[in-house]
């Protein structure tokens, strides 16, 4: 892609604003703000801590991510094995009816193969992915029709209860955004303790290799939730009403 | 730009102490507000204090201004490396002729927005009105005020002063559909209807909570999902912020988002946080194929160049400031006559639109602090407003008989002849109306008003100076 040009009235904007703060040149090293300023080896060690720590409170990070999920309204599941995630996929489908349901196009699927597990109920869910047989502009109007989105994520978030998902390949936004029902999966090794650490590791991304980073990804920590009319909380305004978050077991 | 009604502030405040649906949202909608950040805030969320994280945001915020054109730079550059574009206006009326061109460049009909108080401040919806494009606002409460031609009455919660009654009077007049008091079925019916303007729209309009200058992200929350629709879904996507609404790296945002969701609904996280960098990438299943960012100052520089109101541009538009100002909470957000209301409105619109004709905000204050005391960014409210009226009173913009008044007052105290003189003159005026030490009501114009609901200390029979000379000094003087 090629970069778009600068705005011609870039430079004369930004002397304006250099002058409103008393300067005449432009800064040129980097700021000395803790955030920006670490380098990448010490960014590096930060990640290492981080990934240790996790991996040490991992339990009580599934459920303080089980608690807080529940206190925001998610249906939280836990899955022992693969086979179990897919079950929970089919009693969420079952209860809801769902006809149609749309997924999306994910290894984690080839693992929990809640397509196999689905049409033993007698239902066929759409991979809301483009392909041979599928335009990219052909999915917004099957996923507006469809009843049960399921995805699953790249992590879980315990300080806030939510899911992180990333728009990449074979990840549509539509899938986790118009469904009226939706269903993550998460797995036990994606979940973080807090915010910091997944931001931490976002910007290690960032840093390490930014084109792989995604242009564009989501929190969702609960349904789709309103109190604009006389401050009653009402769910499922525009994105999902009901949410499902189905913890399960590493292989 | 919409009509700046600043100068109405006394006006519009008699008005809506008198109407009741605005003195009823007022209430109980509000205590909601103030009860809910208060526990989320007791809850210990996190192990940092509450305190702390106030002040780091501050550090942050104070930090990224005082280096502002070094930020938009760096934000710029990588904004532009991941293929996204960025317009820098200068006011209203540029920024709208910004987006009204890419509108045009892609054969625009429709556009769904998500809440943007700078596209508030540009008018923008008018303005693509009148271009033949139809704007639709998708969060519920900024789509029931488009509805009824209003502007918003709170930041976060604009259509708070709209009862259930007259939310569905609204949707019958204009969506045909029938009457209801059932608030679920409301967001029902306006759900229905949004789905088919997401659908179908062409261009996508949002705001901005946060824009990340080192990874080129602006950071959107919303709890409905209409942000992620509007950012998702239309071939076009367009941010418009505030040019100050800068942090340097994507690690300062969680403080950020915790500190903000806790501030303004008492939630420990709201339920949907976008970041968005650019378009899609080529990979991408989904996503709008060209992603603008503007960065609008529109009045800001006026703000950045006062070292002291500087700081009120590291608001981050929670209303927490709104919920708990006692004045507020008597008169609403419409009298504040422009985008923004409530204490940071007092400081902001004034600064923004001309603080002549906005001279009556910064006195819609009694400088209590609850302002301050509640500010996630902890914004020295009173401070800004003390020295807005400073500003008034010494550039001329004060009224006259106040300058009068503080002429005459300095003449008097220039010398001890000179106000020993006023002192015996005003006690012998003072006599027909001081009882027991203390005068009632001041029968004079301008000052009358003062004893409305106060006693004025009346002058004592002798002043101490008086009573120095003749009884207490003894003979030291001789």
């Amino acid at each position: 892609m090629p970069t778009p040009v600068e705005d011609p009235n870039k430079a004369a904007f930004l002397a304006r604003v250099r002058g409103a703060l008393g300067r005449s040149t432009p800064i040129t090293v980097t700021p000395d703000h803790p955030t920006l300023k670490t380098t990448l080896p010490r960014h590096e060690e930060k990640i290492r801590t981080t990934q240790a720590r996790t991996e040490a409170r991992r339990p009580q990070n599934i459920a303080r991510l089980e608690t807080i999920a529940t206190a925001a309204a998610w249906n939280v599941h836990r899955a022992a094995d693969a086979e179990e995630a897919a079950n929970a996929v089919v009693g969420i489908a079952a209860n809801i009816r769902a006809k149609n349901i749309v997924r999306t196009a994910e290894d984690l699927f080839k693992r929990v193969d809640i397509d196999a597990s689905l049409r033993k109920h007698g239902v066929s869910p759409t991979v809301l992915a483009s392909g041979r047989s599928r335009r990219k502009s052909d999915l917004k109007a099957i996923a507006f029709k469809a009843d049960l989105g399921v995805s699953g994520v790249e992590y879980a978030i315990a300080e806030t209860g939510s899911c992180a998902v990333f728009q990449r390949k074979g990840i549509a936004r539509i899938a986790t955004l118009a469904p009226p029902v939706l269903a993550l999966i998460v797995q036990e090794s994606q979940v973080l303790e807090t915010l910091d650490d997944f931001f931490a590791i976002v910007r290690f991304q960032f840093l390490t290799n930014r084109t792989r980073l995604a242009n564009y990804y989501n929190f969702i920590s609960g349904p789709s939730r309103t109190a604009d009319i006389e401050q009653t909380l009402t769910i499922g305004v525009h994105g999902p009403g009901e949410v499902h978050m189905i913890i399960v077991a590493d292989a | 730009m919409p009509e700046v009604k600043t100068s109405r502030f006394k006006s519009e405040s008699v008005k809506a102490l008198a109407n009741e649906n605005i003195q009823r949202a007022l209430g109980a909608p509000f205590a909601h507000f103030v009860d809910g950040r208060k526990s989320a805030i007791e809850a210990d969320y996190t192990e940092e204090s509450w305190d702390s994280m106030r002040d780091r945001a501050a550090a942050t915020k104070a930090h990224t201004i005082e280096r502002l054109d070094y930020y938009l730079d760096l934000l710029d550059k990588n904004v532009r490396r991941n293929g996204g574009h960025v317009h820098f206006a200068d006011d209203a009326a540029h920024a709208n002729q910004i987006v009204l061109d890419i509108a045009r460049q892609h054969d625009v009909k429709t556009v769904i927005k998500s809440k943007s108080m700078v596209s508030e401040e540009m008018g923008i919806n008018d303005v693509l009105e009148k271009n033949g494009i139809k704007p639709v606002e998708t969060d519920l409460g900024e789509y029931i005020i488009q509805l009824a031609h209003e502007t918003p009455f709170h930041l976060i919660a604009p259509a708070v002063h709209k009862t259930k009654g007259q939310v569905s009077e609204l949707f019958e007049k204009f969506l045909d559909s029938a009457p209801t008091e059932d608030i679920e079925k409301l967001c029902l019916i306006a759900r229905d209807v949004l789905r088919d303007s997401f659908a179908k729209a062409d261009m996508g309009i949002s705001g901005a909570n946060f824009i990340v200058a080192e990874t080129g992200t602006v950071v959107l929350v919303t709890n409905e999902g209409n942000g992620r629709m509007t950012t998702s879904v239309p071939r076009v996507h367009v941010a418009i912020s505030g040019m100050e609404k800068l942090l340097p790296s994507i690690e300062d945002v969680g403080l950020f988002l915790r500190l903000l969701a806790r501030s303004a609904t008492g939630q420990r996280i709201t339920s949907y946080n976008s970041f968005i960098s650019g378009p899609r990438a080529s990979g991408d299943e989904d996503g709008p194929e060209e992603f603008h960012l503007i960065l609008v100052d529109n009045g800001r520089l006026n703000l950045l160049k006062d070292e002291t109101l500087r700081e009120s541009l590291g608001c981050i538009r929670c209303g927490a400031c709104l919920n708990h100002c006692p004045v507020y909470r008597k008169v609403g957000g419409h009298a504040y006559g422009w985008v923004y209301p409530g204490p940071i409105g007092a400081i902001v619109s004034p600064m923004l639109t001309g603080l002549k004709q906005g001279k009556e905000l910064p006195y819609a204050s009694t400088l209590c602090g609850s302002c301050r005391d509640v500010c996630p960014v902890k914004i020295d409210l009173p401070k800004l407003l003390l020295d807005l009226r400073h500003k008034i009173a010494s550039g001329g913009a004060g009224s006259m008989p106040e300058r009068l008044g503080i002429r005459q007052w300095h003449n008097t105290m220039k010398t001890r002849k000179k106000l020993e003189g006023s002192a015996r003159l005003g006690r012998l005026l003072q006599g027909p109306i001081a009882r027991r030490g203390f005068i009632k009501r001041l029968p004079l114009p301008v000052v009358s008003g003062w004893t409305k609901s106060r006693d004025f200390p009346a002058l004592p029979p002798r002043s101490f100076a008086e009573i120095w000379r003749d009884e207490l000094s003894g003979g030291d003087r001789s």
